[in-house]
């Protein structure tokens, strides 16, 4: 089997991927994503006050997702090592929570579009108030992988089993 | 010869037991030799943990999966004057409670270390959560350590001599340390 087309077809992908422009603020993050292939967007409810919301965002946010992670994987013929910053952005008002995660591949990994200022959109959440007592959550999230991710932050709305993700699974 | 006949033996069994000592001593040196260069390249010093115990750390550890294992530790660096850091040791949570004795009235780093490797797919990796903490005299600090499918939690509570409640104390980074060294 001649495997030369189905390696040109897929370099043009990626080539004609990376022309395709990246959202460049969370604000287009938001358009881009119910119309992606890879991403998601998810409503839920949440019987916690807003102001609890708001705040486990707040602690948990740069507490758990400040990081520079170092994942190495290896098989007999490939040795790879993946170095990824995730950056945090939390910003709260009277009326709504949004919590921003971005991601920038510090080695491993050649970033084929233009990259927003502290790196690619990776998770938007945002939260507002329902009631005095429940909460909306609007996900903007990978449809695939990162489970731990979106894990983690539906968590922190619900308030139940809140931990800080591991950014190597 | 009698005397020949008697000692003849006598050299070949003391030579045995030489010989035995010998690669014995040859062994032992070999596995500590192994250990010290394991160590050395893995940059894994134990802690000496020879002061008053004053941090009680409870460990729970769970990867969730039978392909996969996480590993907990805590490397205690002491924090010098103008917030440098000199690393001073790591302790191994490997038993459900450890006690640990921290310099109390100056500032240390902790990290606490969750090392996760795959056998399945030969991937390994570290995440870690890192806090500064300044132990107060007497007062005893009981850490939380929880590693449960793939989300980990560390919580710190101090509690003052002779109580039996205290406070949880929020993660302080070194940064933190930076930015208020450089405003002095």
């Amino acid at each position: 089997m001649n495997r030369y087309p189905l390696l040109m077809t897929a370099l043009s992908i990626l080539t004609l991927s990376g022309c395709v422009s990246h959202p460049q603020t969370a604000e287009e993050f938001r358009k881009v994503v119910p119309g992606a292939f890879s991403g998601k967007v998810e409503t839920f409810e949440v019987d916690r006050p807003f102001s609890q919301v708001a705040g486990t965002f707040q602690k948990m946010g740069p507490n758990c997702l400040s990081k520079t992670i170092k994942t190495t994987s290896q098989t007999n013929m490939s040795y790879q090592v993946i170095v990824t910053t995730y950056k945090p952005t939390v910003l709260v008002t009277g009326k709504k929570a949004e919590l921003h995660v971005q991601f920038h591949h510090e080695q491993g990994v050649i970033a084929v579009s233009k990259e927003p200022v502290g790196g690619y959109y990776l998770l938007v959440a945002d939260a507002q108030p329902v009631t005095a007592s429940k909460t909306r959550i609007d996900l903007y999230r990978p449809s695939m992988g990162h489970g731990v991710l979106i894990q983690a932050v539906k968590n922190w709305a619900t308030g139940e089993n809140v931990g800080c993700p591991d950014l190597t699974k | 010869m009698p005397g020949s006949d008697e000692v003849t033996p006598s050299t070949s069994v003391d030579g045995m037991r030489n010989r035995r000592c010998i690669h014995r001593v040859a062994i032992m040196a070999f596995w500590i030799f192994t250990a010290g260069l394991l160590a050395g390249c893995f940059g894994v010093k134990p802690y000496p943990n020879t002061l008053d115990k004053n941090l009680h750390v409870q460990s729970f550890t769970e990867s969730g999966s039978w392909f996969s294992r996480v590993r907990t530790a805590v490397d205690i660096h002491r924090v010098g004057k103008d917030c440098a850091i000199d690393y001073e040791g790591t302790v191994q949570l490997t038993e459900p409670t450890t006690d640990i004795g921290i310099q109390p009235d100056r500032w240390s780093h902790l990290v606490f270390v969750f090392a996760s490797s795959s056998f399945w797919a030969n991937r390994s990796g570290t995440i870690t959560y890192e806090t500064l903490l300044k132990p107060r005299p007497h007062y005893h600090y009981a850490v939380a350590v929880r590693y449960k499918n793939d989300l980990y939690h560390v919580a710190i509570r101090e509690t003052p001599p002779n109580r039996s409640t205290g406070r949880e104390i929020e993660p302080l980074a070194l940064s933190a340390c930076r930015s208020s060294s450089g405003q002095k």
